[in-house]
């Protein structure tokens, strides 16, 4: 396991995390620490918290924080509004990325980026100055021009609406990104789209959380740290090996794990 | 409610015109709708009663039109005010109806009125005086697009007639503005008569100031072959109520309707239709949506009417309903009235609160609680406001709605 640029501060620190939602309680004491330039990967059976986790450091309003601290930047935001999280760098990558019938996709990805700019005392771009930006950025995960005039997420394949996240997280050049499962449901070309999309957005100064399943996003982009998610807990942290590990040795294994635990 | 005791002794009106008598003849031995009707029972009766608390009386009839005073390509008629119109170009006219041929339409409508149904029409042509009621006759193509304007002034209770005859192959874009003033009443009927193979783009924008009040009432006759597309927006009244009747005299007649009302505070905004096919072969689709905040009320109500000769028609209506408080109150009832068996209609109803999940996935791009409610509602309006025929750039109306909602 290699330690890249401890010497700066965290971006990111969930500190014995305790979570529930209508009183059932999903995380129950979750720590982990991400540095600039770090690539982390959260693993684990369905169920076991990993998209809890990343919409609690999001700002879902349906989840209480019940004990423990989420530190950005070093301030706590555990009452910070999602908002406020996202313009102050913070980004979340959907799973399931949400349809908004009626809203142009043009439009809402510029009173985003321009929310975001706004925070970071840039100019804000009017249609003309977006649609250059975006024109660019379109590349990254070769989506077409003709998505941008389409409803948010709209009609879009599987595929299509995860280039739709990466090309916001490109406009939105967050200081970190959790992307939950953003391999579910690609087939092998659009994942190599989106994992080089990934890549060419990250940068020293980005930490990135990827939540996923298999390896097979892995192989394309190599996590610094793994971790093991179980019953609302991180049960045991790694380098790249332990993915490999899982893969072959199961969830069951994780299971023995806890019991040993 | 002066006017109410007024209309029952026979003394709302001196010297009244003939089609006044015909109206307060049918008005006087029962004044008020039935409160227990199915078509009253909702209606807020002290809001209703507010209706009739300014004076009818013709005074000050100088009115600025809130918009550009000189459109181009565009024909603005102001109801009361343009004495007389007569338009003619090489490939259309309009003309304004003779005062005999509209008294004699009015009166034939007049004599298959039920008092309770048509109440809103026979108050509406007992208070409307000979200027305030507008006859006219359109015909041809290529039609510059034409706005009519009806408006109730403050202090004041305004009655505004309109009667529309479209001739054969005649295609036109007509938007009508009713303009409710602070503390005022405007009753605003409609009758349209399309004829064969004739299409009108129809759009109502309906809006009115604090305390304003509103009785608007519409009926379209169809005959085979016409296309009757109506867009339609009624907010900011403490009252209104949108009264639509379509009949497709002879069915093989295409309908589309989308209507949307926006209540806050404690407004009350109903819409009634009431859609007969009256001939096989009909199409109908309609949406209505409303939108009610604070402490308003929002009411739908629709009937449509499929008797046995309409065989093969296709109606489709569908009310579609956001809830934004906990206090507000939206009742709605799409109904189906069906003799043909060969026919296919559907109805359904949905009642919904801003969507959360939206919300959030908007909120994690940055975007503010305040903005990420404005897009959903943004999205929610389009469908209606794309479908009145309104030019954008003189009538920022999809902005106005939001800033105001």
């Amino acid at each position: 396991m290699q330690s890249k640029m401890k010497e700066s501060d965290p971006i990111l620190e969930v500190q014995n995390l305790f979570a529930s939602t209508d009183n059932l309680p999903i995380l129950k004491g979750v720590s982990m620490t991400v540095y600039p330039g770090e690539i982390h990967a959260i693993m684990g059976r369905n169920g076991c918290g990993k998209s809890t986790l990343s919409k609690i450091i999001a700002g879902h309003p349906s989840y209480n924080i019940t004990k423990g601290n989420i530190k950005f930047s070093g301030e706590n935001i555990n009452s910070l509004e999602p908002e406020d999280r996202a313009q102050s760098g913070i980004f979340l990558g959907f799973q399931y990325p949400i349809e908004i019938p009626g809203v142009s996709n043009l439009e809402f990805l510029r009173v985003s980026t321009n929310a975001r700019r706004k925070y970071l005392n840039k100019e804000e771009l009017d249609t003309f100055d977006f649609e250059e930006l975006v024109k660019e950025k379109l590349e990254l995960v070769k989506m077409d021009h003709a998505f941008l005039s389409r409803s948010v997420n709209q009609g879009f394949s599987g595929g299509e609406k995860k280039r739709n996240e990466i090309l916001q997280m490109a406009l939105l050049q967050p200081k970190i990104a959790i992307l939950d499962e953003t391999d579910s449901g690609l087939d092998i070309d659009a994942l190599r789209i989106v994992a080089s999309g990934i890549k060419k957005i990250s940068n020293a100064q980005t930490g990135i959380i990827l939540i996923t399943h298999y390896q097979r996003l892995l192989d394309e982009i190599e996590p610094d740290y793994v971790h093991v998610m179980a019953d609302g807990q991180i049960i045991k942290t790694g380098g790249s090996d332990l993915a490999l590990e899982l893969e072959e040795k199961g969830y069951e294994w994780t299971d023995n794990l806890i019991k040993e635990t | 409610m002066e006017i109410i005791e007024r209309i029952k002794t026979n003394k709302l009106i001196d010297n009244p015109t003939d089609i006044q008598k015909i109206c307060l003849n049918k008005l006087q031995s029962n004044p008020l709708p039935n409160p227990k009707s199915e078509l009253w029972r909702l209606s807020n009766k002290s809001k209703f009663s507010n209706f009739f608390e300014y004076s009818a009386n013709e005074k000050n009839p100088n009115f600025d039109i809130p918009y550009h005073s000189n459109p181009k390509d565009i024909i603005r008629i102001v109801i009361g005010l343009d004495s007389q119109i007569l338009l003619k170009k090489e490939n259309y006219s309009i003309q304004q109806l003779n005062r005999d041929k509209l008294d004699k339409y009015i009166k034939q409508k007049i004599s298959c009125f039920d008092q309770n149904e048509h109440w809103s029409d026979l108050l509406n042509l007992c208070l409307s005086s000979e200027k305030n009621i507008l006859g006219l006759k359109i015909k041809g193509s290529k039609i510059p697009p034409i706005e009519i304007f009806s408006h109730a002034l403050s202090n004041s209770l305004k009655a505004k007639t309109l009667v529309i005859f479209v001739e054969k192959d005649c295609d036109v874009k007509l938007l009508q503005v009713n303009l409710g003033k602070e503390n005022s009443s405007l009753s605003q009927s409609t009758f349209f008569c399309l004829e064969e193979n004739s299409s009108v783009n129809h759009g109502i924008v309906s809006y009115g100031e604090r305390k304003s009040h509103l009785l608007n009432s519409l009926n379209v006759i169809q005959q085979k072959n016409s296309e009757y597309n109506l867009g339609s927006l009624h907010f900011k009244f403490n009252y209104a109520r949108f009264e639509i009747r379509i009949k497709q005299s002879a069915g093989n007649a295409k309908t589309n309707i989308k209507g949307m009302q926006i209540t806050k505070n404690n407004e009350q905004i109903s819409t009634y239709t009431k859609i007969n096919f009256n001939g096989p072969n009909g199409f109908l689709d309609q949406i209505n949506k409303s939108i009610a905040n604070d402490k308003s009320h929002a009411i739908f109500e629709g009937l449509i009417i499929v008797p046995k000769i309409a065989q093969k028609t296709d109606a489709s209506q569908l009310s579609r309903n956001l809830l934004l408080s906990n206090f507000a109150q939206i009742d709605t009832k799409p109904q189906l009235e069906i003799i043909a068996d060969d026919v296919k209609c559907k109805h359904g109803a949905t009642i919904s609160q801003l969507n959360e999940e939206e919300l959030f996935y908007m909120r994690t791009r940055g975007i503010t609680l305040t903005e990420a409610s404005k897009l959903q509602l943004s999205s929610f309006f389009q469908e209606i406001i794309s479908f009145i025929p309104i030019s954008k750039d003189r009538w920022d109306l999809l902005d106005k709605l939001l800033n105001e909602n």
